[in-house]
């Protein structure tokens, strides 16, 4: 059980229902996972990437993340290919736990659809889905 | 998920962040904030405090106790301590486990023997009853009283190289203690109406200190009464700051006993024969390893070595698990399905370096070596397997290359002499 008002949930974000962040960045957006999922996860040891070039669409398995105790599909908020991937979390997976929103984001994407971005969670919508399932 | 049973310390985790999870009917802690892979590396470089008070206890006492224990318990009693197999004495701890009429597990133990007639047995969360009907029920006309005092027990594990430095500071006369404290010895009692302890806090607990764990590290575990266990925790924890003692979860404890190549009970082993596993140094083998030393309950199971299926410890390349708990396949070179994964979780404490595993804790580590971790567990397989040999897991998600090996976590504390553990030598004379 968890406070939901004690996550960090950045305004400039929007959420998918899987739990990952995207982030507008002109017109590429990046993606990660919410203060939520790196929580629940506990601390995070390998994450699995795509390749750079590949495509998926909206809702997709583009990696996994393995944590101690499980490992989670991880699932494009957004439909595109794959412009970069974060080498860094590769390395130094702990980055995911410590900064879920900055140095831990996982890949960046060139969006099929930008008016998908919209259809994402605002933090306040996302907030409420995660006190429902808590 | 329904309301688990809560140890005298489970409003203390609850404070202090833990994230909490369902462990064999209890509630217990999986880890603190500071996150299972802090609390994995702390065991290994410094010391850890587990709460393990889910777990049982039986005492066994009477004129006919030895007897009733020595049927029942897969070592052999009169000869199981040290190199030198010596007789369990006062003050020996032995590690063996009951195995019912067809050689299956019923459950692993600690046994102590207290006092001469007197034997307290430590066994698994919720297996208490059952064993205490075991031995009744194995008691025939001898004369020993069997009686589970699980409820009147608290556990806590200090497990870690630094552990001895933190008792120096809460023990009362701790040199006299610790000096002399082998692998699994123990001194002193945590309940003195039975027994005087010759062990006690300087605030005048008294405590049964047993030099054993369930992490492949130096520590000890300590009993003591269950009403002071929060006492003794909320003494023990403050003491250990200098050396960086931390709070560890169950998460810790998986992880650090499976790259110590401990098994756990009811999943490593279980409801099949006891035998052709890494831990038949708990059977009563002669010399040569072809018979036993004594008649036991389940002693049949020397008879199933030809048939039984075989477990071993693996090790993978990467910290990537899959499931264990048998929802894994373990397939060999010709693509064959020969069995299931027990137990895979991830040692966060180690790495390949030049194809060699080496730990944090390695003297001999390369100067860049960063633990990325690897995968790590025990298989069960249908035909013998060498050491070495290649193996792939494979569950639902993924597949996974493995190597069967004979041990995991290199440089492992558990049994370095207790002198090297105490930094001022001097202090010991």
């Amino acid at each position: 059980m968890i406070d939901t008002s004690q996550l960090i949930l950045p305004d400039d974000l929007r959420y998918g229902e899987d739990h990952e962040w995207a982030r507008l960045e002109g017109d590429k957006v990046r993606v990660g996972i919410s203060d939520y999922a790196q929580q629940q996860l506990g601390d995070i040891t390998f994450v699995e990437l795509p390749n750079v070039g590949d495509s998926f669409e909206k809702g997709q398995q583009f990696g996994a993340v393995e944590s101690t105790k499980a490992v989670s599909d991880l699932f494009m908020p957004i439909g595109g290919e794959i412009l970069e991937v974060n080498q860094a979390i590769r390395e130094t997976p702990e980055l995911v736990n410590q900064a879920p929103y900055g140095g831990g984001w996982m890949i960046l994407v060139k969006p099929t659809r930008v008016d998908e971005f919209d259809e994402l969670m605002t933090k306040d919508a996302y907030r409420d889905m995660v006190g429902r399932t808590e | 998920m329904p309301q688990g049973k809560r140890t005298p310390l489970y409003d203390w985790h609850v404070a202090h962040g833990a994230t909490m999870t369902g462990f064999a009917g209890w509630d217990m802690p999986v880890w603190y904030p500071t996150g299972a892979v802090a609390e994995h590396r702390t065991v290994i470089t410094n010391a850890g405090l587990f709460d393990t008070s889910h777990m049982c206890a039986v005492s066994i006492s009477g004129p006919d106790a030895f007897d009733l224990l020595q049927l029942c318990v897969t070592k052999d009693l009169n000869a199981c301590v040290g190199a030198t197999k010596r007789p369990l004495q006062p003050g020996d701890g032995v590690f063996g486990a009951y195995l019912n009429e067809r050689g299956e597990l019923i459950d692993d133990t600690i046994l102590y023997m207290i006092a001469q007639g007197a034997y307290l047995s430590v066994v698994n969360a919720g297996h208490g009853r059952e064993i205490a009907e075991h031995l009744k029920a194995n008691r025939g006309g001898r004369d020993a009283r069997v009686e589970e005092i699980s409820h009147k027990v608290g556990k806590i594990d200090l497990q870690g190289p630094l552990s001895a430095k933190v008792l120096k500071k809460v023990l009362n006369d701790p040199l006299t203690v610790l000096s002399d404290i082998q692998y699994f010895g123990f001194k002193g009692y945590f309940e003195e109406q039975q027994q005087p302890s010759d062990v006690r806090l300087i605030d005048g607990t008294p405590i049964m200190l047993s030099r054993t764990g369930f992490t492949g590290e130096f520590g000890f575990e300590i009993l003591v009464s269950r009403d002071r266990l929060l006492s003794v925790w909320e003494n023990i924890l403050p003491a250990g700051q200098d050396q960086g003692l931390i709070a560890c979860g169950l998460a810790a404890r998986d992880s650090l006993r499976a790259g110590g190549m401990l098994p756990l009970s009811h999943q490593d082993m279980g409801s099949w024969p006891f035998i052709n596993n890494p831990w038949t140094f708990v059977l009563p083998f002669d010399d040569e390893g072809k018979s036993f030393t004594k008649k036991f309950v389940g002693d049949v199971v020397l008879a199933e070595r030809e048939r039984a299926e075989h477990t071993y410890a693996f090790v993978g390349y990467d910290p990537r698990k899959v499931s264990g708990k048998g929802l894994s396949v373990v397939i060999d070179s010709g693509g064959n399905e020969i069995g299931v994964v027990l137990t895979c979780v991830s040692d966060m404490a180690i790495g390949l370096s030049s194809g060699r595993i080496f730990s944090i804790s390695s003297p001999d580590k390369p100067r860049d070596f960063k633990p990325g971790g690897l995968s790590c567990g025990f298989v069960r397989v249908r035909t013998a397997l060498a050491i070495g040999q290649e193996v792939e897991l494979r569950d639902s998600r993924r597949t996974i290359k493995v190597r069967i090996v004979d041990d995991v976590r290199p440089d492992r504390t558990a049994r370095r002499p207790i002198h090297d553990m105490l930094r001022d030598k001097e202090e010991l004379k």
